[in-house]
């Protein structure tokens, strides 16, 4: 049939209507574009990773779940000991030796001949490797949250639209039944009108001090992990605890912004938009290299009147969380299957054929291999990644300048505020940029 | 070195002084003592530095006869203080002292039960309703139930057994229970306390009684397992009450006293117990769940004070004074002047040869955001420096975006 990058063209040319060029029946049966599930490997979707840490793995763990649909060809990361470990699972499943493993993302977006890439990166390197991907015509499974800063996030969302690919956020709380309920009930007024909403995050916890200096471990190339981020020596924290540190992660609040305030928005129909002013405080560890907040506590106000408060847990009546208050009583949701309500009577609730109904997904990697194959929007597509992860930044801002800050969503830029605007963008090291698409 | 170490002390003590002079004191502080098992002759003092420092207060001390002392002789006027710090426990006050006590407080006055003292009177009844629970003396289920957290829910547990004990002393982490509460409100849900006694399993009436931070006292170091009060509040009569367990002093405070959260919820309280509000601000060196902080010698730090010690910055000893600076910028900076009137600082630190280049690359990123026209020469001329050239372009690339 197609060779791997052709047969990507070819779904994209077919699902955006077929052109005259194509000599090619206008019904084509499912099972010559991968949805027939009974395929020979050559119609599997060709897929690979970036970042194959902790959540990588998850991640490819659950595509490889999906052998049926898709195949693993190769594997990106700096740490060769995770893309060790990452070819090993692969090569289990598909019964060879044959991944391929890179310790340079630029070299395996070259050389590797991909229809999909899961990438999982610490939060600076996000800008450059997503809008990288996205450039190659990849269709991309991204971890949330979608960029370090506003500046990057806009810059991914404009590289996705460009490339016109398929984009996953790890966002999988929407591929969730009961967050999907809560928000349809909220946004269809079973609560009455939503006043309110309340987000919980999780709290920060013990700082470490500050380490002494180590030689970076073999495995791990340091310089590249630092990428984009200022040039610090290797103290011993790179994996997993990056989240602590603000040149390369917002802490809990930016790392849980693609979750319970993507949901929060979904339910008061702002997920593509966003609030209009933000103030709110922050604690901040006073010694050591770990520098997010440890807690947070902000409001964001919406063109519609609704408030948002986000705060962390510790803060708040129910916790962890989206609860929408309305005129009329109170929704909440959380992981571990909690949905409920001021009168459990509004969870029996039958949501009518005219009122809204939410994008349904129960699956979250079912339904990014869904949309590769009918090139329709995800779930989690990049523009709604953006608006989640935009509050909790704009959160940040608000945090770090002590200033009731003004956005407009539409243009999305600050209100008469230069200090705001500067905490945009976090300047890249050279000789690192973002790329042009 | 040292010198200079000397004269910074002495500096940010005179600047202490001075603040403390410029509001009038509004109330008037009585701190009893004179018995304990606990190191009073080194906490009184401290308390009484504490209250004044807040400026708020005056402060005296008064001492009972030493043990087996004539205690008829002791007998305060209460009704001159609008609070008294409770810093005793030994023998019994006459009933006239005891009975104007309860006078006092009944009438409206603020008390302050502080750690070891809740360990006092156990035979007085009126005493241990306002210090809702209390510790040794033989207390038992007699005494009252146990009162403690398990998860988010108050327990009251009647279970016979003593009334108090702690473990090893150890770091541990309170959580705020209430952080809506005058004496609470804006402070961290959770914080990190200095090595102390985690008192535990005390009982008493508890009533009246609001649990505004617990800590939880964890099996593995020999504590409970319970969340345990550490902060409370009481009503008697028209009187406030303030119970911290709190603040176990060494020679010289030690770090149960020295911690900033012991510190500020002592003078927050106190203020509560006075007057009912608390107009005191939250400390920048607060601490939170990353870690504890200490307020070495009880001195109050100083803007000039955190940026000679930037100057000095070596990453590997301390980065709070860096992190005091911050928290100064984002809650005092709201206009462009005031903004200026740190820059300026600022700028004086990235100009002195003598400061540190970790230092320097702090303030940098500060300037980043917050820096005005006057900061960009000398960052320019930083940029030139091998070690700063990185921190350097990334703030100008933020002053002064390319178009």
């Amino acid at each position: 049939m197609f060779d791997k990058s052709n047969r990507r063209d070819f779904l994209k040319r077919s699902a955006a209507v077929a052109t005259g060029a194509l000599i090619l029946p206008q019904i084509i049966p499912s099972t010559a574009l991968g949805m027939g599930g009974k395929l020979p490997p050559s119609d599997r979707i060709v897929m690979g990773a970036i970042g194959t840490g902790s959540q990588g793995t998850s991640n490819l763990k659950g595509f490889l779940g999906r052998v049926k649909e898709l195949q693993f060809v190769a594997v990106c990361d700096v740490d060769t000991s995770h893309s060790a470990k990452a070819k090993g699972l692969i090569d289990e499943v598909n019964k060879n030796n044959d991944c391929r493993t890179y310790g340079d993302y630029r070299e395996f977006l070259e050389k590797e001949k991909l229809d999909a890439v899961s990438i999982a990166l610490p939060d600076h390197w996000h800008g450059i490797i997503y809008s990288s991907a996205a450039n190659k015509k990849l269709d991309i499974y991204g971890e949330k949250p979608l960029a370090r800063t506003i500046n990057d996030s806009k810059a991914i969302v404009s590289a996705v639209k460009a490339n016109n690919i398929i984009w996953q956020t790890g966002s999988w709380q929407r591929s969730q039944e009961h967050f999907r309920r809560g928000a349809e009930l909220a946004i269809n007024g079973r609560v009455g009108k939503i006043i309110r909403v309340e987000v919980g995050l999780p709290d920060g916890g013990k700082g470490i001090g500050t380490p002494p200096v180590l030689e970076a471990p073999a495995e791990l190339n340091w310089e590249i992990w630092l990428g984009p981020a200022p040039k610090v020596p290797y103290r011993g924290v790179s994996h997993w605890n990056w989240r602590w540190i603000l040149d390369y992660s917002g802490g809990q609040l930016t790392d849980w912004s693609g979750h319970h305030i993507d949901i929060a928005q979904w339910g008061i129909g702002m997920e593509r938009s966003g609030p209009i002013e933000i103030s709110g405080e922050g604690v901040y560890p006073r010694d050591g290299i770990y520098n997010a907040p440890v807690e947070y506590d902000f409001t964001c106000k919406y063109a519609n009147g609704i408030e948002m408060r986000v705060a962390n847990a510790s803060r708040l009546r129910f916790g962890m969380g989206a609860t929408w208050y309305g005129e009329k009583g109170w929704i909440h949701v959380d992981r571990g299957n909690v949905l409920k309500a001021s009168d459990p009577k509004i969870l029996e609730e039958v949501i009518g054929e005219c009122e809204i109904h939410l994008y349904k997904s129960d699956n979250h990697i079912g339904n990014f291999l869904e949309s590769i194959k009918s090139r329709g929007e995800t779930v989690a597509p990049v523009e709604i990644a953006h608006r989640s992860i935009s509050v909790g930044l704009l959160g940040e801002i608000a945090m770090t300048t002590g200033q009731k800050i003004q956005w407009d969503p539409v243009k999305q830029e600050m209100i008469g505020n230069l200090i705001a605007s500067r905490l945009l963008s976090r300047p890249y090291r050279q000789p690192w940029s973002l790329p042009t698409i | 070195m040292k010198k200079q170490y000397l004269l910074i002390f002495i500096f940010a003590g005179l600047l202490a002084i001075f603040n403390s002079c410029q509001k009038s004191a509004e109330y008037k502080a009585l701190i009893v003592t004179g018995q304990n098992n606990h190191n009073w002759k080194a906490s009184s003092p401290i308390l009484k530095q504490l209250l004044e420092q807040t400026g708020l207060f005056t402060a005296e001390i008064v001492k009972t006869p030493e043990k087996k002392g004539d205690m008829s002789t002791f007998n305060p006027d209460f009704s001159k203080y609008n609070v008294v710090v409770i810093d005793y426990n030994g023998d019994s006050w006459s009933d006239k002292t005891k009975a104007a006590f309860v006078e006092y407080v009944n009438n409206g006055g603020g008390v302050v039960i502080y750690h070891g003292s809740n360990n006092a009177f156990p035979e007085w009844k009126e005493f241990n309703l306002m210090t809702g629970l209390g510790g040794w003396g033989n207390r038992s289920a007699k005494d009252g139930p146990y009162i403690y957290f398990k998860k988010d829910s108050m327990i009251i547990d009647t279970t016979a057994g003593r009334g108090g004990s702690h473990a090893k002393r150890h770091e541990f982490e309170v959580k705020m229970r209430n952080t809506g509460h005058p004496i609470t409100k804006g402070l961290p849900a959770r914080w990190r306390h200095g090595n102390d006694e985690l008192y535990s399993q005390l009982r008493g009436p508890g009533k009246n009684m609001e649990i505004l931070a617990t800590a939880f006292a964890d099996t593995a170091g020999g504590g409970t397992g319970r969340s345990e009060p550490m902060l409370m509040t009481i009503t008697y009569g028209k009187g406030r009450i303030f119970h911290t367990v709190l603040g176990h002093a060494d020679e010289g405070g030690g770090p149960a006293m020295e911690c900033v959260g012991f510190i500020a919820t002592f003078q927050r309280g106190a203020e509560w117990a006075a007057s009912g509000k608390v107009t005191q601000k939250v400390p920048y060196d607060f601490p939170n769940a990353a870690g504890v902080s200490l307020r070495t010698g009880f001195i109050e730090l100083s803007l000039e004070y955190d940026l000679s010690k930037i100057s000095q910055y070596d990453i590997t000893k301390s980065t709070k004074y860096f992190t005091d600076l911050q928290s100064r910028i984002r809650n005092e900076a709201k206009t462009p002047e005031e903004f200026q009137k740190f820059e300026k600082l600022m700028i004086k630190v990235l100009g002195n040869k003598d400061a540190t280049d970790e230092g320097k690359k702090l303030l940098l990123g500060e300037l980043s955001w917050m820096g005005s026209d006057l900061c960009i020469p000398v960052i320019k001329e930083l940029a030139k420096k091998e070690q700063l050239k990185d921190a350097a372009e990334f703030a100008l690339a933020r002053l002064q975006p390319a178009k």
